[in-house]
């Protein structure tokens, strides 16, 4: 049963949605170019609808089940492994699913969206809990299908977080989780010491940001200059305001490195891994 | 004569300019058809690669369930007939189909297959024994991760075609898409009926209810 309905996950406006596009890309191509757009990008939207923003962390409890001493030592651990070898780990616990669809098929979403893993390597693993659904899920990367096979997820689930996660013990469940998937994939490929983050390498925010401010600065000097020129006299109301802003700028673009903050390497993921429940 | 001279120069010049920006246009947009048709023939690859996967899962599964004490022969052997139709179907695994009646014959084989499996996972709901076994256990746990890869590598693919249709078809590339011998491929259809949720019968009472999943029907 279970089956039959994952086969075809697109859901149906979509598939009417392509099959509209293209019965009309048959007949008169040119004229509909602008409907074609206007499709693509409801299109677009609507499948990016349900997916989460990414995290600022390794460790997201969202449902508060763990204790926040416990949250932090798990997100160190975490930035710590991707330190080591580079793997990235993310764990999420929602309350409930914030998606009308299947687990498997959020979960997917959801790792491409966040980007889990280092690019080429595809060496990420999301580790899904949904504590009102009773359900789970272990999900790897490409790259990690071979140290975390499908069986493997599932043992874990079934035999070392299932039975704590019933006797509601989450912070046991989740260390457990946690603790199998490092055992399984540690050794299968180096880290460079550094999480993603922390190198700042595949991050283009904070230059764009940068160069935002740069023009904006460039801007609201030739403002005073000109302003000057004209006769008013502007005795420092513009002075604090630049600096502020160029302060606040800095701050932005260097924050969350020294504690273990996440940052998707563009790894992605073919849907392997193993769902479970308790 | 001279100011005859200098204007046909001067067209010479514009029509040279009209060229090389058209040459360099339709080179740009016949470099992103090639790079857009590969991209398709690449995710064509991955789904052979899921499907193989589940195919070669099932000698496995089909002697852990024949062990089983007199589990229902009927079930085994549609799914041992299905496995066998597929692997008739024959089809190049490294260049997605052009022809949209191959792609639809592939899928209406593993299609097949896909309820047969999905009907054997049923049936062995009634064989709490069986379903105990590690092996059992592990088969349907690889079982249903290869459900998944299938499901997501046939969305990749699908949206591979959709991008590499609708540059295709899209004005100015139509213009010589044919030429170069760009055409459309065909996609992944939703299978007939799986927009229903399959049909639960509660027949508690009475043994061996038919099947809970419909037969594939095909349009």
């Amino acid at each position: 049963m279970e089956i039959t309905l994952k086969i075809a996950q697109l859901d149906s406006s979509v598939r009417t949605g392509l099959a509209v596009l293209l019965r009309m890309t048959k007949k008169r191509t040119r004229l509909c170019l602008g409907i074609l757009a206007l499709f693509a990008s409801a299109i677009v939207a609507h499948a990016a609808e349900t997916v989460p923003p990414k995290p600022d962390r390794y460790f997201n409890d969202y449902a508060g089940v763990v204790s926040p001493g416990a949250a932090q030592r798990f997100n160190e651990q975490l930035a710590q492994f991707e330190r080591e070898t580079s793997n990235q780990i993310v764990v999420a616990v929602w309350r409930t699913m914030p998606s009308q669809s299947s687990i498997e098929d959020f979960s997917q979403r959801t790792f491409q969206a966040w980007q889990v893993g280092q690019k080429g390597r595809n060496n990420g693993v999301v580790f899904f809990v949904f504590v009102a659904d009773h359900r789970m899920r272990i999900q790897p990367g490409y790259g990690l299908e071979g140290a975390l096979p499908d069986i493997t997820c599932n043992e874990i689930i079934r035999d070392a977080v299932a039975p704590r996660f019933r006797a509601n013990d989450f912070e046991g469940g989740l260390a457990a989780g946690i603790d199998l998937i490092f055992k399984a994939i540690r050794g299968e490929y180096k880290g460079s010491g550094k999480t993603v983050r922390e190198s700042g390498s595949t991050q283009s925010k904070p230059a764009g940001l940068l160069i935002f401010f740069f023009v904006l600065v460039i801007f609201l000097l030739a403002i005073r200059a000109s302003r000057r020129l004209g006769g008013y006299r502007y005795t420092g109301g513009g002075g604090p305001f630049v600096s502020g802003n160029w302060g606040s700028g800095g701050g932005w673009s260097s924050g969350g490195g020294g504690f273990g903050g996440f940052s998707g390497g563009g790894g992605s993921s073919g849907g392997g891994g193993a769902s479970g429940s308790w | 004569m001279n100011k005859g001279l200098i204007g046909c120069l001067g067209i010479g010049a514009i029509i040279l300019f009209v060229v090389l920006v058209g040459g360099c246009a339709v080179a740009g947009s016949y470099n992103r058809l090639v790079g857009l048709q590969q991209k398709v023939d690449q995710s064509w690859a991955q789904v052979q690669n899921v499907y193989q996967r589940r195919a070669d899962l099932i000698p496995n599964l089909v002697n852990t369930v024949q062990g089983a004490a007199n589990f229902e022969k009927s079930t085994l052997t549609e799914v041992t007939n299905a496995r066998a139709s597929v692997g008739r179907v024959q089809i190049d695994p490294n260049h997605a189909p052009v022809d949209a009646a191959k792609l639809q014959e592939f899928q209406q084989a593993q299609g097949q297959l896909s309820n047969a499996l999905s009907r054997l996972l049923v049936v062995s709901e009634r064989y709490p024994e069986l379903r105990a076994t590690q092996n059992f256990q592990n088969l349907q746990a690889q079982l249903e991760g290869t459900e998944n890869r299938i499901s997501v590598e046939r969305g990749n693919f699908n949206s591979a075609v959709q991008e590499y249709n609708t540059a295709v078809r899209t004005f100015p590339t139509n213009l010589f898409a044919g030429m170069f011998g760009f055409q459309p491929r065909p996609f992944f259809e939703a299978q007939a009926g799986a927009e229903k949720p399959p049909t639960v019968n509660f027949n508690f009472g009475s043994p061996a209810p038919a099947p809970a999943t419909t037969p594939a029907t095909t349009p």
